[in-house]
């Protein structure tokens, strides 16, 4: 049932944006360097260019490879895929999905096996990220003659931007931090009878209740911790030893995984009452929004 | 100078058309997508899901063309804007091969180099994706199915928002604190809150934080914005 996230279809949907991509691509590649030689640039200084890029892109390629394998697990591989592809990041993609799967009382930790809801957090992840397109060629002509000089120059403004940015992303992270310090998932569910059948009311409306179907607790706040530890290790060997600095890259992703296995080691080793210990108890049934 | 000024238009043309047919083909694929699961979303919901990620993603969305329009030129910006990963791959790979090439942006030669290498690098990544992707699907799938890694999978979230916030608190330590202080606040009252409302509280307590903390920043152009407003 859960392989219509990966049809041959989906695949051919892949394609084609990766076409597109490649035509587009392609057109900039030919046009800039036929405009490189006209100005004089010297072939030497554009191959240098391409070789100089396809050597930068892969080890960052790589970690964002890993991260499409994260929402893999309850996405399929095909939509984090064109999503990773085609403007995508990370972060946005997750918060997308996440947000959609809120709206209807799901989450990323579990697989999507309802087309309802894939259907829904495609439609959501697009529509959330095509904005700057709507836009861009309308500012860009006009930012780039008028602003574009002056931002470059003017240091204090271009730091302003980037403060700016880096809070507006850090106010995104912290709140997925914030829940997995202390956030539950309520869900709305059928209610079931002895047998596991279904239940409905006298008006033929089926029963439902809302329950807790995931919380955060001892295991989600040593996997954070860990992932920090291990991201601020990394990240400060790849800066001091000299050997280690081209894979700062890695660092994400290898302390993603790292903690991860942690938490893994931690479900293992770790007596049942800490170990599965949670805020609020999953499975619970809960009036109002909790 | 007439020369610069035509090819600087020529790539906007190119990069007006592009960037258009790229929006027409991203929307093309949830169409697809719906068409072939036979199984369109209620609009209910998506109208939910946008009315909480638009005001996010729309105000980043601005910030983001007005930051990385004057570092990437204009080829570099339709490109990257189409292709995303732009502050994890793009504008760094686009300065550095300007920097090996000793062009600096916003010149002609600049604007040549920086397209040429942030397609160059959309290629790259592209293709390292789909290979990847071809290549070891099917063994990450029976991976994530193990009843071993179940512990992994269900803490995917904060692994990752840890790893990716170390980095960024390990620059800016001081615009994290606040954030999050007040995002487990919020949850202590109303554990379930979502993601999306959670998350505008904290970007708007971060940015508060952020003019705050660099006052010495901020105010000088808040004091001009507020002063000529007085004096008009």
């Amino acid at each position: 049932m859960e392989q219509f996230k990966e049809s041959p279809a989906m695949y051919a949907i892949a394609f084609g944006v990766i076409a597109f991509i490649a035509a587009q691509s392609f057109f900039f590649i030919v046009k800039s360097w036929k405009h490189g030689k006209e100005l004089g640039i010297k072939r030497e200084t554009l191959m240098n260019t391409v070789t100089s890029s396809i050597l930068f892109s892969i080890a960052p390629a790589i970690s964002i490879l890993v991260t499409v394998f994260v929402l893999a697990k309850a996405l399929g591989v095909i939509l984090p895929w064109i999503r990773l592809t085609v403007i995508g990041n990370l972060a946005y993609e997750t918060v997308a999905a996440e947000t959609a799967l809120n709206n209807l009382g799901g989450s990323l930790s579990k697989e999507i096996t309802d087309m309802k809801q894939f259907s829904t957090v495609v439609w959501a992840m697009t529509i959330g990220s095509v904005f700057p397109l709507t836009f861009l060629p309308i500012v860009c002509k006009k930012l780039q003659k008028k602003i574009g000089g002056a931002v470059s120059k003017d240091e204090r403004t271009a730091k302003m931007g980037d403060i700016l940015s880096a809070a507006a992303f850090i106010g995104i992270i912290s709140a997925f931090i914030a829940r997995a310090i202390n956030g539950c998932t309520i869900a709305t569910e059928p209610v079931l009878d002895a047998a596991g059948n279904e239940m409905f009311d006298e008006a033929g409306k089926k029963i439902t209740q809302k329950i807790i179907t995931e919380s955060s607790g001892a295991l989600s706040i040593l996997t954070l911790i860990f992932a920090i530890i291990f991201m601020l290790i990394f990240m400060t060997l790849c800066r001091k030893v000299k050997a280690l600095e081209k894979f700062e890259s890695f660092a994400m992703p290898l302390a993603m995984f790292a903690a991860m296995a942690c938490a893994v080691i931690f479900s293992k080793i770790l007596p049942p009452s800490i170990a599965d210990f949670t805020w609020y108890e999953v499975g619970k049934a809960v009036t109002g929004n909790g | 100078m007439a020369d610069k000024k035509n090819y600087f238009d020529r790539v906007h043309i190119w990069g007006t058309v592009w960037n258009y047919a790229a929006l027409l083909m991203m929307m093309m694929v949830p169409v697809m997508m719906s068409i072939i699961l036979k199984t369109w979303p209620s609009l209910n919901i998506i109208g939910k899901v946008v009315a909480t990620l638009a005001p996010l993603y729309w105000v980043t969305g601005i910030i983001e063309v007005v930051t990385y329009v004057p570092m990437l030129g204009a080829g570099g910006t339709y490109l990257s804007f189409v292709t995303g990963n732009i502050s994890n791959l793009k504008l760094p790979c686009g300065l550095n091969a300007m920097e090996n090439a000793k062009v600096r942006p916003n010149t002609e030669e600049g604007e040549v180099i920086s397209t040429i290498s942030i397609a160059v690098s959309s290629l790259t990544t592209t293709i390292v994706i789909a290979v990847g992707v071809l290549a070891f699907a099917k063994v990450f799938s029976t991976a994530s199915d193990n009843q071993t890694f179940k512990a992994a999978f269900s803490n995917v979230l904060p692994a990752l928002f840890g790893a990716l916030g170390a980095s960024y608190f390990a620059k800016h330590w001081r615009l994290g604190i606040a954030p999050i202080i007040c995002g487990v606040i919020v949850l202590l009252i109303a554990p379930s809150t979502g993601v999306g409302i959670l998350m505008f509280v904290t970007i708007v307590v971060s940015i508060i934080g952020a003019v705050l903390i660099y006052h010495d920043l901020f105010f000088p152009l808040l004091k001009g914005i507020f002063g000529k407003k007085k004096n008009k």
